[in-house]
């Protein structure tokens, strides 16, 4: 054991100060895969696969396998030819022994081309992480990002009554975790817990939770965990296609329409393009027994993106603009103490109300905007560098029920809140060529943020200015089971704080700070994934938890900042098993332990703030040591062929290490098991038809402070889901079908994690049907690639 | 193939000249600066006139808004046994050289508002004797009974979109304002 970790030590030293960075070229590298097609599944058997420009070459057998043996690393194009001159390339730079899968997709129903799509290598983060992809994505398809997010065990969401949801991971959220939105650190209103995610879940192809501290990579602040929306790469084939998805939603009557067009161009200037936008429109949800009055939602999206790759260099610029228009539950709203205990004592909304897809007040408009530039030049055989400039606009305003004194009727639709940020980043990124089993970066990145408080005086404005500097390096030498990674990072953050309300406050603070991390993986073969990750990471407090000072409405509460907060750090361990036997088991089990020093919560106070509006108990942001740990894990069994038994689960105790109690509003213990049985047929399990029922529990959160809630907290529920999905062609075109209902048996029940539980349930049964269309229009073929 | 081509061409001009055209929507901070205009009920003025048209007026007022100094409430100093009118006014009085009264947006809306009154002995009762347009009560003008020498304390809030349907209207709505103040009967 020692001598093991004596070798551990000598790796991270080598990690750090190896002196020799020469490249050596050992042409002993197995790139080997499987040739499929995309639609039916079947092996594609005889497709030829080759090297271009070089005399290497094989013929997948019959089964679509293929071996390529002895190839030398570097940057090479993989050629796919088949039978009826299909053919494609694809460029991939190969270090080390990789798997390397074709799908062979027919993009065109009128003309027959088949284009290859291949899966990069990607490292792997040594933290747990968990990716959902386009097929699990589409099950959550129409829900927010938050709710979509809640499928993956240790995230949970903060809601706001039914249309607002905040991701939680292990216990924490908002500022603690960070959100990339394209490669962009989305900078918007993240702060409040009522200000959910400002992004178009219908963008994201992918979307990868890492959890715990991820600091090193993704910037300071991401204490929690960071989450990964990624829209689909520019189309690397010419052609042109695209996608329709429709959807409906019994309750509330919600529609969606999203569409996506792409298309790269032939000749001398490849230029690929996308264009997407989504288009929903919801009313009053209903909740078992009655309407949630004013619950309705519009949202209008869109985006596009153009690029343009060459050998050595890539280009790509993108947009993408957020605007939703969204109501607040009417029985929400109330004026103080008084309201809210006569709400909490009625137990059920005072209205039955109605349905109407009109939206009063209270009110949230949100607008988001991001310009992104990006950038990529081969530099020799060194790596390559990265350049990328964005620049993020948001834009909150929020419309209370209650309407101003003052000059009736003119100031009807001026907002009560009004919060603008606007955020210019420059990041610099070079990812070396590995040296000696080394692979790594380095990286800068430069922020400039305005954020300006137009109308009500809630937050001062203020300027921030943020810099930081990275190096992670991983060490991996396939076969060799152990991976290890070492990172450090370096941050400097300053604040202007400005003017607010009444008050000049002319401030200025500035934090700076250190965040590590050290991970190893370790493979036993066909079996067993062990992860194990140390990172440290810290956040600056943010201007609420600062400066504000006043009543937060709907939460009947007087909330008060402490300009004299230091920034928090914290310490996350994490040790994680990813078990795989052979197809029948997988299963993650993770581990955490999480230290937050200086942790930031709101501390009840004993003496209430007497107002006009009578008393309200009063809260002040205050900082105690804290730890956080927990379990989760994700289990999928094969019963039978077909027939898979799934499990999930996330236990978290939350504990204020300083006043010796628990932490409040932390996510209770919750359950899913279900039962997916896929009607196989020859096909893949992930392709598919399916039905899967499961079953969520959740517990009463028994761990929670004394005396900081007006309720105790809600009692626990069981829910049931029902979900299933079929691909089927009408003519030739291919479509998929599926359909979830949500709360199958209409059960009422309160959310914890939901502000709104002293005023309603949630909603009930919800029945979703969704229509995928995929489209491919063709151009003639392509110019031969084997020449 | 050719016309194919031309397609896609067509396809991307079409394509950049939507997202050209797009992309000048660019939003910008408009900078409206701060507006913090928003008139508040500062001061709460009950004003109580006995039969003889003697009037004595009592005042409950947080002039610097919420937070900062605590309101400040007047004792209610009445005589036993008598009936009062009491009329009550809503002031915004944040800015001393510009004293809004509220009182009349109130009465503009009066259907959306409602007085509430929580007392107890030495108040002996409290009923409204205005309405609002839909002939429901308003709460600006009632009649007021206290009862013998002693003390206690009465509640005055302002209901916002009450409903007045409901068997007890003040257990609904928004509260604008909650005062409460210390009464002495003498």
């Amino acid at each position: 054991m020692l001598k093991r970790l004596l070798l551990l030590g000598q790796w991270l030293l080598a990690i750090w100060f190896s002196p020799s960075l020469l490249a050596q070229n050992h042409c002993d590298i197995t790139l080997k895969g499987k040739v499929v097609d995309a639609h039916t599944r079947e092996p594609v058997a005889f497709a030829s696969i080759a090297i271009q420009n070089k005399n290497i070459g094989t013929l997948a057998d019959e089964n679509g396998n293929y071996v390529l043996k002895n190839l030398c690393p570097g940057n090479l194009i993989l050629v796919c030819t088949h039978v009826g001159c299909h053919h494609a390339e694809h460029e991939i730079l190969l270090v080390e022994n990789m798997s390397w899968d074709f799908e062979l997709e027919e993009e065109s129903v009128l003309l027959e081309e088949v284009v290859v799509q291949g899966k990069a290598p990607v490292l792997e983060a040594t933290q747990s992480s968990t990716t959902l992809e386009a097929a699990q994505l589409q099950s959550g398809r129409g829900k927010s990002l938050g709710d979509a997010l809640s499928q993956l065990p240790g995230v949970t969401t903060l809601n706001t009554g039914a249309t607002i949801a905040k991701p939680v991971i292990q216990g924490l959220h908002s500022n603690r975790v960070l959100i990339l939105n394209n490669g962009v650190r989305q900078e918007g209103q993240q702060w409040g817990s009522e200000h959910a995610p400002e992004i178009d879940p219908f963008l994201a192809d992918k979307i990868t939770v890492i959890k715990g501290a991820s600091s090193v990579r993704y910037g300071a602040d991401a204490i929690a965990g960071v989450v990964l929306v990624e829209p689909r790469p520019l189309r690397e084939q010419t052609g042109i296609s695209g996608e329709a998805n429709l959807q409906g939603f019994s309750n509330g009557r919600t529609g969606i329409a999203s569409g996506m067009l792409e298309g790269k161009l032939k000749g001398r200037l490849p230029i690929s393009g996308r264009l997407q936008g989504t288009l929903k429109r919801g009313g009053n949800l209903q909740a078992p027994g009655y309407y949630l009055d004013n619950t309705g939602v519009e949202e209008l999206n869109f985006s596009w993106a153009v690029g343009l790759q060459q050998e050595k260099w890539a280009t790509e610029a993108f947009y993408s603009r957020f605007f939703t228009r969204l109501g607040i539950f009417s029985g929400s709203h109330i004026g103080n103490l008084t309201d809210l205990r006569n709400a909490i004592e009625r137990e059920r909304p005072l209205a039955e109300g109605s349905f109407t897809y009109e939206l009063g007040r209270p009110l949230q408009r949100i607008y988001h905007e991001l310009f992104k530039w990006k950038a990529s030049l081969e530099t020799g055989q060194a790596g390559t560098l990265q350049l990328q400039l964005s620049r993020q606009f948001n834009r909150r305003q929020e419309y209370d029920a209650h309407r101003q004194y003052g000059s009736l009727p003119d100031n009807l639709d001026i907002p009560q809140i009004e919060f603008e940020i606007t955020t210019h980043a420059a990041e610099l990124s070079w990812e070396h060529r590995p040296i000696h089993h080394l692979w790594g970066s380095i990286g800068a990145i430069f922020q400039q943020q305005a954020n300006t408080t137009d109308r009500g005086a809630l937050i001062p404005n203020y300027n921030n200015y943020s810099a930081g500097a990275y190096w992670i390096e991983r060490w991996k030498k396939y076969p060799f089971p152990l991976e290890l990674e070492s990172g450090l990072r370096y941050d400097y953050q300053k604040m202007d704080i400005g003017r607010q309300g009444q008050d000049s406050i002319g401030q200025q603070l500035e934090f700076n700070n250190l965040s590590g991390t050290i991970g190893a993986i370790y493979r036993f073969p066909k079996l067993l994934d062990l992860r194990f990750n140390f990172g440290t990471a810290w956040r600056a407090p943010n201007v609420s938890e600062l400066f504000s000072n006043g009543v937060h409405h709907g939460a009947a509460s007087y909330e008060a900042g402490d300009p004299n907060l230091g920034p928090e750090r914290a310490f996350n361990t994490s040790l994680s098993a990813g078990l795989n036997h052979g197809n029948r088991l997988q299963a993650t089990v993770t581990l955490y332990y999480n230290i937050i020093d200086n942790f930031i919560f709101l501390e009840p106070q004993s003496e209430p703030v007497l107002t006009i509006r009578g008393a309200f108990p009063a809260f002040h942001y205050t900082q105690a040591d804290a730890r956080l740990m927990g379990l989760d894990w994700q289990l999928d069994y094969e019963l039978i062929p077909g027939l898979q038994l799934e499990s999930k689960g996330s236990l978290l105790d939350a504990w204020n290490r300083e006043r010796e109690e628990y932490l409040s509003l932390m996510p209770p213990f919750r359950f899913e098991q279900g039962l997916k049985y896929s009607f196989l047929h020859g096909k893949v399990e992930s392709e598919a038809p399916f039905l899967r029922l499961s079953m969520t529990n959740v517990l009463e959160q028994t761990r929670i402070p004394p005396e900081a809630d007006y309720a105790p907290p809600p009692p626990g529920y069981t829910l049931f889901q029902l979900e299933g999905r079929t691909q089927f062609r009408l003519g030739r075109q291919p479509l998929e079908v599926g359909f979830t209902v949500f709360n199958l048996l209409n059960t009422s029940y309160r959310e914890y994690l939901n502000r709104f539980r002293y005023f309603t349930d949630e909603p009930g049964r919800n029945v979703s049907l969704r229509l995928r269309l995929p489209f491919g229009l063709k151009i003639g073929r392509g110019e031969g690639v084997l020449e | 193939m050719q016309s194919l081509n031309v397609n896609l061409l067509r396809f991307f001009f079409l394509f950049l000249t939507a997202g050209a055209l797009l992309w000048t929507g660019c939003e910008k901070d408009d900078d409206e600066g701060p507006d913090n205009e928003e008139e508040l009920i500062t001061t709460v003025r009950l004003t109580f006139t006995d039969g003889a048209g003697n009037s004595s007026v009592f005042n409950f007022s947080d002039t610097d808004g919420i937070g900062g100094n605590p309101p400040v409430a007047e004792d209610i100093i009445l005589a036993p046994n008598t009936a009062y009118v009491l009329s009550m006014e809503f002031l915004d009085e944040s800015n001393p050289n510009d004293v809004a009264d509220i009182t009349e947006e109130i009465k503009a809306e009066a259907t959306e508002h409602l007085v509430c009154f929580d007392f107890a002995p030495p108040i002996s009762a409290i009923t409204r004797i205005d309405q609002d347009g839909d002939g429901k009560p308003l709460g600006l003008e009632s009649d007021c009974t206290t009862g013998d020498a002693g003390s206690g304390a009465l509640t005055v809030s302002l209901k916002h979109q009450p409903d007045k349907a409901n068997a007890n209207p003040c257990s609904t709505g928004e509260t604008d304002v909650e005062a409460t103040f210390e009464v002495i009967v003498q």
